[in-house]
């Protein structure tokens, strides 16, 4: 059996003529942090799109705890642990915040829905809004209920596209924070599509770099930051 | 204790129900009320499926000549007691309203619309030139027995006990459907209604829940459409009549779908429009038309907003105004 929590193989997007993704493999282990990185346009958010089963695969494999997902749909690649956030922020704005997180531990089949609730609450600090309608939330009390969301029920792999996006540079880095520490205490695995180089390289324990929905390198932040292809198509003279 | 105030404004409604069915002797009076709670009953239908699915009807009049054409057509073939009628007929209709939601709710926006329209607009068509069963374009007489549930027509047919048989089925409706809308399946809806693809990726199955709620209101349409039948002792196929659909609309958007009770009391403002503004002016609905542009611009969420802003005012959360000037909650498409 595969020692891998999320395995994605020769994964292929096509539109007609246009490869928005083009056979690309990736891997994650268990608590492990995967950065992906990639100018506009590069495939990233498609990836993620097609390993939650919000695009149909061209052609390639899902596989979650070694089983393949790849005929299933997005709620129950969910339900089997594989879960998402998304570009914009995508919460239910006309609803209560705790009311939506219990909802999510209720349909995730979590016993005690509302333990759970309160403690994904607690631990991105957000028990203090509870009672608030989401939609009268601040930005980065929004994205961090939006990462509630996706938390609950105990998901074995996070994808999560570009988080950071909107947020000032210290709700960005508070939201690196909570992501590590969660990270580590749920034992997820996450998948980070990001634009802020810093938080990427500074929490990922792999980098992947796309380039026109190919994989162009990965490895081990450091090594990918001193490969010449990355710096030539992505990270410029700056990094 | 949060049913406590439920069970208050229930009582009270209900209370003030046997009141006007005792006081007011009028029965050109009792039985303008009658049709306006009819109608209200009819636009809470529409109301809920546009509070709890977002979505906008232009054919619910289906549901509201379907049932007294279902039960008009039972009780000429005397197939059952008319009880049993009752009973089947609103039965038939929530399967079929929920087989024609699992089909329809997929489609977003003005097309489900279109889509209402051209079922409503069908059953129109085929009541109107089926002769033999629905007496086609003149219509058919309901052959109700002399007693019902009990009752004697004599008793039932007299416009205090009519007014306060759609009255109290009105109160009852409204009451189960907040205590339903309260219950997890409320929130369900309601997540499924503000975020489809968010509902989707926290485990939510979003068709079923979206087209039970279509089932729902047409129940709702479909027991309004019976107490019409009651009422008049006739359908025709004016009851299928797409206009009959945007009237409910109107009454909708004039009372507010928001709230649960708003679309009962944008039909009963209606009626009240009708009544006064009725004799004062052969074009009445022109002035209406004033009313409900002046709703729509200056209370967007009807007047059940507009009142529930002047008696209750809603908390206001301040948010910093960095975090004002932000884009706020959108609807989850990634590219």
């Amino acid at each position: 059996m595969s020692h891998y929590v999320l395995q994605a193989e020769d994964v292929a997007i096509h539109y007609g003529g246009v490869k928005a993704v083009d056979g690309v493999s990736l891997t994650l282990t268990q608590g492990q942090i995967h950065g992906l990185i990639g100018p506009n346009g590069a495939g990233k958010s498609t990836v993620i799109d097609a390993i939650t089963g919000r695009r149909r695969l061209t052609r390639g494999k899902v596989s979650l705890g070694g089983q393949d997902m790849s005929e299933l749909g997005p709620t129950e690649r969910r339900l089997r642990g594989l879960s998402r956030s998304f570009q914009r922020t995508s919460i239910f704005g006309q609803m209560k915040v705790r009311q939506q997180v219990e909802l999510a531990t209720h349909k995730m089949g979590v016993v005690d829905s509302e333990a759970d609730a309160d403690a994904v609450l607690q631990e991105l600090e957000l028990m203090h809004l509870a009672d608030v309608t989401a939609e009268d939330l601040g930005y980065g009390e929004q994205r961090r209920l939006d990462l509630a969301l996706a938390l609950v029920g105990q998901p074995s792999v996070l994808l999560l596209d570009e988080p950071m996006a909107g947020l000032s540079v210290k709700e960005s880095h508070d939201l690196a924070r909570h992501l590590k520490a969660l990270t580590s205490r749920r034992k997820v695995s996450v998948l980070l599509v990001e634009h802020d180089m810093d938080v990427v390289f500074g929490i990922s324990d792999v980098v992947t770099v796309f380039e026109l929905g190919r994989v162009i390198a990965s490895g081990e932040p450091a090594v990918v930051r001193a490969d010449p292809r990355v710096r030539e198509a992505y990270l410029g003279s700056a990094a | 204790m949060k049913n406590q105030p439920l069970s208050l404004v229930t009582l009270v409604a209900l209370a003030a129900g046997v009141a006007v069915a005792s006081f007011v002797s009028s029965g050109t009076l009792l039985s303008l009320l009658t049709q306006a709670v009819i109608y209200a009953l009819f636009a809470s239908g529409v109301g809920l499926l546009l509070r709890q699915n977002g979505m906008v009807s232009f054919g619910h009049a289906l549901f509201f000549g379907s049932s007294g054409y279902g039960l008009g057509i039972l009780l000429q073939l005397k197939l059952m007691p008319a009880e049993a009628a009752i009973l089947v007929t609103l039965a038939g209709l929530a399967l079929a309203a929920f087989v024609i939601g699992l089909v329809i709710v997929r489609v977003p926006g003005v097309a489900f619309g279109m889509l209402t329209l051209a079922i409503g607009q069908m059953a129109f068509l085929t009541a109107s030139r089926s002769r033999g069963l629905t007496g086609g374009a003149d219509g058919m007489n309901i052959d109700w027995p002399s007693t019902l549930f009990g009752v004697a027509q004599s008793q039932l047919f007299k416009p205090g006990n009519m007014f306060l048989l759609c009255w109290v089925t009105l109160v009852v409706v409204l009451l189960a459907l907040t205590l339903l809308l309260r219950s997890r399946f409320g929130s369900i809806t309601e997540a499924v209604r503000d975020n489809e693809e968010r509902a989707r990726f926290i485990g939510i199955r979003t068709l079923v829940p979206r087209a039970t709620v279509y089932a729902l209101s047409g129940v709702v349409t479909g027991l309004a459409g019976l107490l019409s039948a009651l009422n008049t002792g006739f359908v025709s196929p004016e009851n299928l009549h797409w206009s009959l659909s945007g009237v409910a609309l109107m009454m909708v958007v004039v009372g507010g779908p928001k709230a649960l009770w708003g679309p009962a009391l944008g039909a009963i403002v209606y009626f009240l429009f009708k009544d006064i503004l009725g004799d004062l002016a052969n074009h009445w609905m022109a002035i209406f038309g004033v009313a409900l542009i002046s709703v729509i611009v200056f209370s967007p969420t009807g007047l059940a907003g507009l009142l529930g802003r002047l008696f209750q005012g809603r908390p206001q959360r301040s948010v910093p105004a960095a975090d004002a000037a932000r884009p706020v909650v959108a609807t989850g498409t990634a590219h």
